[in-house]
């Protein structure tokens, strides 16, 4: 079942075209990462996702239903915003609890999330003497305390140092593996989709250029990287260079080789490399695929875009 | 627990944010300081000048200054309260809530509006009836139609400061514009009189009662005086109706206000 499905969409602000035909879905049970750079169009795309601003063009169902005005869906959904818009001067405990009235869940829910993002020791505090992170915490708290079965988090990690990050996405990960929540999740800093997202989606200029599970994508759109590790690495990658014609790139050094391969030469490489190894009697010792990063994807993307 | 605990939690959220410690205290001091401060009695016991006339005479002198604080009440509300909301993005986490926009937009205005005219009234009435307890119990049809007509345009003034800011998204410049119109109407009063003498008309007159009632209601009940001559002299009905339409004016521009706001405000 998809959660979300967005066709055709489009937001222009005045002359400023934001999501230009843009069209995603959020399968059950999934953690999708909508990956793209800052104006790319993401936290647009979420706005429309949530009701929160009408398309210009194109329709979304949330939950296979229209998400403007849309309370029934309100009570399966839960929002982590960028920057997190609660009442600075109510107590995290009391502000919680209010909400499990509102969503019409027991009050003792509100302590059970806190404890669960690890916050249960601020429960006395007032929301503005929260600490960046913390905030990011009672946001999650807050987003799932009606137990949705689908949760936005619009570019949660973005102000965060890089151990509240790590805390947030294993927070993440433990919701989606124990309480089968379905994530999407936009940012901006790639490594932290690649953790925990099983499908990405790539935005820029308003347009998805890209979209799959990740490794689908990085057979797609990026070159291996293969290291070969041999006797005569200057032989072997004059031989590589010359008869390879999917390698684009190869670099020697006094132990191996560096080879960046597209995708053609994806199913025969290995073959092709013995081959070679042979005819110019060089032994392999051994060799090793490199995994593509996320900015090497995102790149790739965008770069074969712009070709 | 349903949709009714989900709306009072929205509106006791909202009462919080719109009257924190002491506002609604000190409000209270104004009003009821204001009231008696204010009171008039001028010309009473005259003789041929109805009670009513009186009732009518106190019961506006009464409310001079605390209606003027009201209206800066309620623009203050709307810019603190929903145009806050907006701005920061707070509206963001309320519409996640399980309600219809109008719901959230009501539990706002009971809290910005409501309140407000409640307290008022409440202190202004305790106030007559202090005063005046006897005429005000034998006169309650000019004590309420007095109070319908200055409400109505305070209600038309802070109406049109909710529309410009959910329209503008910045509550200032709603409150700024609740603000020109509250003193442009005050000009306007001179205005309308010294045209309708120089046209001989009472057309701007009555154009200006469809707007502000009290106005209508004001030459109603002076014309009640034996010894005065008044330019203009409406009907009772005729003064009802202008109440009615300063109402139906107001009813419009928040129509428009719910209308914009639950199907066109993105946020």
């Amino acid at each position: 079942m998809s959660i979300v499905i967005a066709e055709d969409l489009f937001k222009s602000y005045g002359k400023v075209v934001a999501v230009d035909g843009l069209f995603l879905r959020v399968n059950e049970g999934s953690v999708v990462g909508l990956m793209g750079p800052n104006g790319a169009g993401k936290t647009t795309t979420i706005k429309m996702i949530l009701g929160l601003m009408k398309p210009d063009r194109g329709h979304v169902k949330l939950l296979g239903q229209d998400p403007w005005d849309n309370p029934e869906i309100r009570s399966q959904t839960g929002v982590v915003y960028e920057k997190p818009f609660f009442p600075a001067s109510e107590k995290v405990l009391d502000y919680l609890e209010r909400v499990c009235r509102i969503f019409g869940v027991s009050e003792s829910r509100a302590l059970e999330v806190l404890k669960l993002v690890n916050l249960d020791e601020a429960f006395d505090r007032t929301i503005k003497a929260l600490s960046a992170g913390m905030l990011q915490k009672f946001a999650i708290a807050h987003a799932i305390i009606h137990e949705p079965k689908f949760v936005i988090a619009d570019e949660i990690t973005s102000n965060l140092d890089p151990k509240a990050r790590s805390e947030l996405l294993d927070l993440i990960d433990q919701l989606h593996e124990d309480q089968k929540v379905t994530f999407l999740l936009s940012s901006h800093i790639l490594p932290e989709l690649s953790k925990v997202c099983d499908a990405v989606v790539v935005l820029n200029k308003g347009k998805v250029y890209a979209s799959g599970n990740l490794s689908e994508l990085y057979d797609e759109f990026v070159a291996r990287t293969i290291r070969i590790l041999t006797d005569k690495p200057r032989e072997l990658v004059e031989t590589l260079r010359k008869k390879l014609s999917y390698v684009e790139k190869a670099d020697a050094d006094s132990q191996g080789i560096s080879i960046k391969i597209l995708k053609e030469g994806t199913d025969t490489v290995y073959e092709d490399i013995s081959k070679l190894a042979r005819e110019c009697e060089a032994k392999i010792l051994g060799i090793e695929t490199e995994s593509a990063s996320l900015e090497e994807l995102y790149k790739q993307v965008v770069d074969s875009e712009a070709k | 627990m349903g949709k009714g605990t989900a709306f009072l939690e929205i509106l006791s959220s909202s009462l919080h944010g719109d009257y924190k410690f002491p506002i609604l205290e000190f409000l209270a001091f104004l009003f009821l300081l204001s009231s008696f401060v204010f009171a008039g009695f001028g010309g009473f016991g005259s003789t041929g000048v109805p009670e009513e006339y009186y009732v009518f005479f106190m019961t506006n002198s009464l409310m001079g200054l605390p209606l003027f604080i009201l209206a800066m009440l309620l623009l203050r509300n709307i810019a603190s309260g929903i145009g806050n909301d907006i701005e920061k993005g707070t509206i963001q986490t309320i519409l996640a809530y399980p309600l219809r926009r109008r719901s959230i937009l009501t539990a706002k205005l009971l809290s910005s509006f409501g309140v407000a005219i409640f307290l008022f009234l409440g202190i202004q009435i305790s106030a007559l009836c202090t005063l005046a307890p006897e005429m005000v119990a034998s006169n309650l049809l000019v004590v309420l139609l007095t109070y319908m007509a200055n409400l109505s345009f305070a209600l038309f003034i802070a109406s049109i400061a909710l529309l410009m800011t959910l329209l503008l998204r910045k509550g200032s410049v709603g409150v700024v514009i609740g603000i020109m119109v509250f003193f442009l109407f005050s000009i306007l009063t001179s205005l309308v009189s010294f045209w309708a003498h120089a046209t001989n008309s009472i057309l701007p007159m009555q154009l200006y009662s469809l707007v502000n009632p009290s106005f209508a209601i004001n030459f109603y009940y002076s014309s009640l005086q034996p010894q005065v001559q008044v330019f203009w002299t409406p009907s009772f009905t005729e003064a009802l109706l202008y109440v009615g339409a300063g109402y139906a004016l107001t009813t419009f521009i928040l129509f428009l206000s719910y209308f914009y706001f639950c199907r066109r405000l993105n946020v």
